[in-house]
């Protein structure tokens, strides 16, 4: 029976209260059987159902009733985007099984929301070091290329460099957000947000529409990553990062989990090497992912170029920037590394960069070169 | 009776002639002294009434009142002493009649001490400077001021005491110039340095960006972990500069001298070197104060200013920095008067690339956020970076390079260089005020800076692919221009624009990953 208008509006009040939120509002809901009913009882009866204190009923009902829904409604309405509701059509299924699954999923764009959707999860740490950005980058062009949808945070680092992977193909990619979708953050992520949209990917959020970026957030949107997703692929992440809470919400919910190794010595690494010690499979390319997918998901997946033996053909370089290149190999150099080992000027040396550079080929930061790609 | 002597004082960094008059009257005995003197002139009262008595003068017992013309500019500095003490002994008649005629040759600058020797005071040169504008007079000066004549160009004659004063008016002693007053100033200067580029190893982007900016009178920021040779690059900045000329030379000497900051050193010194610690307060940068004096950016003038740990100096203080590198001035404005002092200094930032000073450092880890080093970062963008026309990023120098023998370049072969582009530069604006390329108007670049071949093409690419924005590219060609000079070659060329991409980190964004 479709949900009218009313208990909508009433789910999105239940809903918006994130204080503490936590798998009592379910049980409510199943108590009371709608959203309408529970903002009926008073206080105390909420707390003795559900077994919360007094105060944090209190505290629900309060903000509950103070939340103006139609705005809400209207906000979604002008963003083009919609909200379904739990238990609703076009809620994912997958995320009914999930620990305290989300009563209301804002959407922006396009989710599919299949259970058998090739839909994989690639996380990793802000602070990206070039080896991760150019494996990040390796990997998720490769999966993209291959039909399987990406799905990351839209944080910096390597979800940006996920997303990017995706759009620069003209490939749907969703991005699970921290915030409400009538935001965005990190700022400077704005264009890569448009670009999700532009190429039928989707942005979803469980948090009212213009919620702030709070730092409680994140952990709670790494389940959803998880949810939509058929395994999880963590590329780089510090032993304490949202990576590893994403990969342990995905072991909760019965999925797989897979891990690039790093060196050990880069703090970025600790976390996926600590992975694949406890077990997690490791990656080498993206056929190993693919792979690991069951075996319903990779049904629609165009994966004959990955799995061919020939490799791609080469990018042409002159003879100065195939000695720069090979200088550089996979490490990161400086100019004056680069200038000393192969005796040329720093002037001409850094039109051989520029080049390079421009061509996405390296990439310079703090002065320092590394290739962008494999 | 009645004295007239002529004196001079500072306003700012320039001097105005000042007429001591000393009145002696019956009555009680009395010593006033009016025409807006600052406390240390009022204190001449009783200098001068030691030193009169103690260099063997009588003291006279009557209505004494001296008055400062004009009257109503404020007087500052402890030089009045001496004319005054000659006034009072005038007025009172304890000089001979060829004496008091002399007075009238003659400006008086100097301190008292109570046994009556003159004492070295502040801004003897620019008081002497312009002295040889306004008149014909010579000058008795502090003897330990002597130099400073010598400078000016000036006729002085240095006094050690009260009493000799007297007997050189009263042609007991002779005038002749000290032979100090021929201090040669046209005197090549040997490039004597403590401090030589060679001994910097590795870092040679940083070394080439330097050259750059000497070259062009380009600002420059260092970014770097700590221990990457940012402060020793700086210091040898000053080897690399063309020499003074003996103008500019000048002009530093001025605010060096109302400063009290020159020695006894009879030669020109080197470009200062000025490199206030970052808790400086904004006036002490700046200049000002109640009277105010020349701050930091004035002592900086004709040479380098170096602010290290740029990202910790407080807001206030770098926005103050906006105005003299701009104009290449600081005025300071007051209710009854406007102050103007020099301040066209090559300012070299040096900062870390993050709060911990890590980020991007090969062998020891950043513990900051990514938001941590953005926020460091933007600490000193906007107008102030607009101003900055190169930035390197250093790195750690590897023990290889370090331990390697062969030394780099001295400072005088890179000098060499750098005189040579000046040199194109000074042809090139032979009929406008702009000395060097990074001053150019924009009217100047557009006329002196044309695109090469398919330098626009490099142009776009770099502003589409990675995220340089357009306000810097006024900046990209004046740069380019004076790498252009270095090489002695008349028009940029396409290599010149991609080497100043090099110098331009912080308004890349990189390439899009989109």
């Amino acid at each position: 029976m479709p949900l009218t208008f009313d208990e909508k509006a009433a789910l999105l009040k239940i809903n918006s209260f994130s204080y503490l939120r936590a798998d009592w509002l379910g049980r409510l809901l199943d108590i009371f059987g709608s959203g309408q009913e529970i903002l009926k009882q008073d206080a105390k009866t909420l707390s003795e159902e559900g077994k919360v204190s007094l105060g944090t009923a209190q505290h629900f009902l309060k903000s509950a009733t103070e939340f103006d829904a139609e705005a809400e409604f209207e906000n979604i309405q002008k963003a083009n985007a919609k909200v379904v509701f739990k238990g609703e059509e076009g809620y994912p299924e997958t995320l009914l099984a999930i620990k305290e699954p989300p009563l209301a999923l804002y959407i922006r764009g396009v989710l599919d929301t299949s259970p058998n959707a090739a839909a994989v999860a690639m996380v990793g740490t802000r602070k990206i070091t070039p080896y991760g950005r150019r494996v990040a980058t390796k990997l998720a062009e490769d999966l993209t290329n291959s039909a399987v949808i990406l799905v990351s945070g839209l944080a910096r680092g390597v979800d940006s460099l996920v997303h990017a992977a995706a759009v620069r193909s003209q490939n749907p990619t969703w991005a699970l957000i921290g915030t409400g979708i009538g935001r965005c953050y990190p700022a400077e992520n704005k264009e890569l947000a448009r670009a999700i949209l532009d190429n039928g990917g989707a942005i979803i959020s469980e948090l009212p529409f213009n919620s702030p970026p709070l730092a409680q957030h994140f952990p709670r949107r790494n389940r959803l990553i998880a949810g939509l997703s058929r395994l999880v692929v963590v590329v780089e992440g510090e032993v304490k990062s949202g990576a590893l809470i994403t990969a342990k919400m995905a072991l909760e919910q019965g999925l797989d989990v897979l891990s690039v190794p790093g060196p050990i010595d880069s703090p970025q690494s600790n976390g996926t090497n600590k992975l694949i010690r406890e077990g997690a499979a490791m990656v080498m390319d993206a056929r190993d992912i693919i792979d690991a997918l069951p075996l319903n998901s990779k049904l629609g997946l165009n994966t004959k170029k990955l799995y061919s033996e020939e490799n791609p053909p080469e990018q042409e370089f002159t003879e100065q920037e195939a000695k720069v290149l090979s200088l550089i190999g996979q490490e990161t150099k400086t100019i004056d590394d680069m200038a000393q080992a192969l005796k040329i000027e720093i002037s001409e040396l850094a039109g051989i960069l520029f080049n390079l550079e421009v061509n996405g080929v390296l990439i310079c930061a703090d002065g320092q070169y590394a290739k962008k790609k494999f | 009776m009645l004295a007239n002597i002529t004196s001079s004082c500072i306003k700012g960094i320039e001097g105005f002639i000042v007429s001591v008059e000393v009145d002696t009257a019956a009555g009680m005995p009395t010593f006033s002294l009016v025409g807006l003197p600052e406390q240390e002139v009022k204190e001449a009262k009783d200098r001068v009434v030691a030193a009169i008595r103690n260099s063997g003068f009588d003291m006279p017992l009557k209505k004494i009142t001296v008055n400062l013309v004009p009257a109503e500019i404020k007087k500052a500095g402890t030089h009045f002493d001496l004319p005054i003490a000659l006034g009072i002994l005038s007025a009172a008649g304890q000089l001979g009649e060829e004496a008091v005629k002399k007075l009238n040759d003659y400006i008086f600058i100097g301190e008292l001490g109570l046994n009556g020797k003159v004492h070295a005071c502040a801004g003897v040169l620019p008081m002497l400077i312009s002295l040889k504008k306004q008149s014909s007079k010579k000058a008795v000066i502090p003897s330990a001021n002597i130099v400073e004549a010598a400078y000016a160009e000036a006729e002085a004659f240095g006094a050690k005491n009260l009493r000799e004063v007297v007997d050189l008016l009263e042609g007991k002693i002779p005038f002749e110039q000290e032979s100090a007053a021929k201090v040669v100033l046209e005197e090549e200067q040997e490039l004597t340095l403590k401090e030589d580029f060679c001994e910097v190893k590795g870092q040679a982007l940083a070394k080439r960006a330097l050259e750059i900016a000497a070259a062009g009178g380009h600002n420059v920021l260092l970014m770097g972990p700590p221990g990457t040779g940012k402060s020793m690059l700086a210091k040898r900045f000053c080897g690399i500069l063309p020499p003074l000329t003996k103008e500019e030379a000048l002009d530093i000497l001025q605010v060096y001298s109302v400063c009290r900051l020159l020695g006894k050193n009879k030669k020109i010194f080197n470009r200062p070197f000025r490199d206030p610690h970052h808790t400086i307060s904004n006036i002490a940068l700046i200049g000002g104060g109640q009277n105010p004096k020349p701050g930091e950016v004035s002592l900086a003038h004709n040479g380098i200013l170096f602010l290290d740990e740029f990202a910790e100096f407080s807001r206030a203080s770098l926005e103050v920095l906006r105005e003299p590198l701009e104009t290449f001035k600081v005025t300071i404005a007051r209710a009854k008067d406007t102050f103007t002092f020099p301040a066209k200094f090559t300012l070299i930032a040096a900062m870390n690339p993050c709060p911990c000073g890590y980020h991007g450092h090969t062998t020891k880890t950043c513990n900051c956020t990514p938001l941590q080093i953005n926020r460091y970062k933007a600490k000193v963008s906007g107008p102030l970076l607009d101003r900055i026309d190169l930035t390197v990023s250093l790195n750690p120098v590897n023990y290889k390079d370090w331990q390697k023998n062969s030394e780099g370049e001295t400072s005088a072969q890179i000098r060499q260089r750098v005189v040579a582009a000046r040199k194109r530069q000074k042809e090139r604006f032979k009929d406008s005020s702009t000395t060097a390329n990074a001053f150019m108007s924009v009217a100047e670049i557009k006329k002196y800076c044309p695109l090469p071949q398919g330098g626009g093409e490099i142009l776009e690419i770099a502003m589409k692919k990675l995220g340089l924005s357009a306000r810097s590219l006024d900046k990209i060609l004046k740069t380019a221009r004076t790498i252009a000079d270095l090489a002695g070659s008349d028009d940029i060329k396409k290599e010149h624009i991609i080497e100043v991409m090099q110098y331009r980190p912080l308004d890349r964004k990189g390439v899009s990953d989109i």
